[in-house]
């Protein structure tokens, strides 16, 4: 079932971006234009229709229809919790959760635990850190916000913070130290439920992908 | 004050809702040609009741106290209410039953997701019926109904949870992992499911068979293909079924529709044998689905084998749209004016005749203008007992023929204009 129609396909802007073009170049699409888009949201080649989104669109895009089959993060998916086909680990965008905390917080974080019963915690991932923290049996108060998560410590917001990072560099270099490991992330291919069932065209694309030589 | 709806529910005009009345009318039509009897049952169901057959519905159920404090919910499928009746009440009648339903469900959504939190399915249930025959049935009744509904492009395809149990059960391994496969398998993550494959502690076999058999679908070739990789694993038997299955698809003349998919797999897990999904193309979503559900019985202490499936109505309006092909609706055969009491004798004749008639005080060119705005065929005024057309300027032109003529719109309602 495929009326004469181009695949759509998402890719995400920023630090996916680069990799996903030549990923998807390597897998036989036609990505003409697309590495350079400009201010173009959309791209028509050969192939496909590339959409180009908002990383945090991506589950959201595929979901509910708006593109076939997308490359988004892990850490996005699972905040978003859509009903998405997760096709292929593509093994490239490793990052991982953490939780951190101020490098001079010591016991404090404990101390405050005790005599409050409550953490505070600072994210921009809210739907992963409450899973996290509700299978540890810890109390927290979480506290949403948009970007620059290392602030909320420094400026009194939060005793924690629930962030991705890829090297630990900027968690360093704002004093903040690691406390354990959440959910490690890298870029899946995902599909539509429906596409994945009705379009050829999403899996023999996801199986073209998983047979090329990922990093 | 403000006039609103609360989010996720709202109203629908004439329009919209007499092309819904149509098709519910056309597919409920096709569910009692096959011998269906409608069912009704409360808004509202005792949560409890629900939960212990459905599992957590937290975030699903739309959950509210009476005033005794009890917890309650809002149905969030049909399903679950007409497995309870047919638990209950047709407990001692001799089965199978043969049920079916037109109905709103309720579900919560997460706020900014757009998502409708009442919604309207059509579907069937049949209680006490197993094997092929059952299936075959089902899966027969959801094409044909789909086809009466008028809808040019649709697939159904149908799986099963049977191969995927049978290969969780063969490989041997702990109750945690056999978890892990089915809640991987039920998310739809393909990367989490060839994970767990990969585990040592996994046959290399019965992993390898797993991730084959969620990739394969195509005709009745599909179903050989599959006894090819898994059917060392002690899934034999369900392969059988689901050919004798196939077969009587062909029989009745629909599985030219069907697409056979084992990596099928439905929301709720209450699901024990085929699985079967409605799907339209460019629709992102399933148009329906449903499958056999023989658990969810046992779960109401009424062991007995079941099947049904329902149909998105809101969904099947969309791909209708989206294919060109709407529903069919009769629209206005006439406006009619004139002295009132004039026009009451003549328009009552014109109904008898089987006209859609409205009355209007409007007259002349006001009359002929409102008739086009309301899409009527004729702008007729009552004089003096009987009945005039208007021209398009408003003037009286030629009499309406006597006997009064058949309604206009009465052959625009096979598919022609509104």
């Amino acid at each position: 079932m495929t009326p004469g129609r181009r695949l759509r396909v998402a890719v995400p802007k920023g630090v996916l971006f680069p990799d996903s073009v030549r990923l998807l170049a390597e897998a036989g699409l036609d990505t003409t234009g697309l590495a350079e888009p400009g201010r173009q949201l959309t791209v028509e080649t050969r192939d496909a229709v590339f959409v180009i989104a908002k990383p945090t669109d991506v589950p959201v895009y595929v979901a509910y229809g708006g593109v076939d089959c997308a490359i988004g993060g892990k850490d996005v998916l699972v905040e978003a919790g859509l009903d998405v086909v997760e096709l292929v680990d593509l093994r490239f965008g490793a990052c991982r959760f953490v939780v951190a905390e101020p490098e001079d917080a010591g016991r404090e974080v404990d101390e405050h635990y005790r005599h409050l019963g409550v953490v505070r915690v600072a994210t921009k991932y809210p739907n992963i850190a409450e899973a996290h923290f509700e299978s540890r049996g810890i109390q927290v108060e979480l506290v949403k916000l948009h970007g620059n998560i290392e602030l909320a410590p420094l400026i009194g917001l939060a005793d924690q913070i629930v962030d991705i990072t890829a090297t630990g560099r900027t968690l360093r270099e704002n004093h903040l130290r690691i406390v354990e490991d959440v959910l490690e992330s890298t870029a899946r291919f995902v599909g539509n439920p429906v596409s994945v069932r009705t379009d050829p065209r999403v899996t023999a694309l996801a199986d073209r992908l998983s047979e090329l030589p990922l990093s | 004050m403000n006039l609103v709806t609360p989010r996720g529910f709202r109203d629908r005009l004439p329009a919209e809702a007499s092309e819904r009345e149509s098709l519910s009318a056309s597919i409920g039509a096709v569910f009692e040609s096959w011998g269906y009897g409608l069912v009704e049952s409360p808004v509202v169901e005792v949560y409890a009741m629900l939960e212990a057959a459905a599992g957590d519905l937290e975030g699903t159920a739309f959950r509210l106290f009476d005033a005794d404090g009890r917890l309650l919910a809002l149905r969030p499928d049909m399903t679950l209410p007409l497995a309870r009746v047919a638990a209950s009440r047709l407990r001692s009648t001799p089965g199978p039953h043969r049920l079916r339903y037109d109905a709103e469900v309720f579900r919560e959504h997460e706020s900014l997701r757009g998502q409708a939190r009442q919604f309207t399915q059509l579907g069937v249930e049949l209680v006490g019926a197993g094997g092929p025959a059952a299936d075959a049935e089902i899966v027969a009744l959801m094409v044909e109904s789909l086809v009466a509904a008028g809808l040019p492009e649709f697939t159904v395809a149908l799986g099963t949870v049977a191969v995927l149990h049978a290969l969780v059960d063969a490989a041997g391994a702990e109750p945690s992992w056999k978890a892990a496969v089915l809640k991987a398998a039920h998310d739809r993550n393909l990367v989490a499911l060839d994970a767990l494959m990969a585990e040592p502690q996994v046959p290399a076999e019965v992993g390898q068979a797993l991730s084959e058999v969620m990739r394969i679908k195509g005709g009745r070739e599909a179903i050989e293909r599959c006894r090819a990789v898994a059917a060392s694993c002690g899934c034999a038997s369900v392969l059988d079924e689901l050919e004798i299955t196939w077969d009587l698809l062909d029989a009745s003349e629909t599985s030219g529709r069907v697409v056979v998919d084992f990596g099928v797999l439905r929301d709720f897990d209450y699901y024990t044998g085929i699985i079967l999904e409605a799907y339209a193309p460019s629709l992102g979503l399933p148009l329906g689905g449903g499958g056999r559900y023989d658990g969810l019985m046992t779960a109401f202490g009424a062991a007995t084998p079941a099947t049904g499936f329902a149909i998105g109505l809101e969904r099947l309006q969309v791909a209708l749209v989206e294919q060109s092909a709407s529903a069919p609706v009769r629209g206005l055969d006439a406006l009619v004016g004139g002295d009132p009491a004039e026009r009451f004798g003549c328009a009552k004749r014109l109904r008898d005749a089987g006209w859609h008639v409205r009355m209007t005080s409007a007259d002349g060119l006001e009359l002929v203008r409102e008739a086009e705005r309301a899409g009527a065929a004729e702008a007729l005024v009552a004089r003096a007992g009987a009945l005039v057309r208007l021209d398009r300027d408003g003037g009286p032109a030629l009499p309406l023929e006597e006997p009064t003529p058949a309604p206009p719109t009465l052959s625009w309602a096979k598919g022609g204009p509104r």
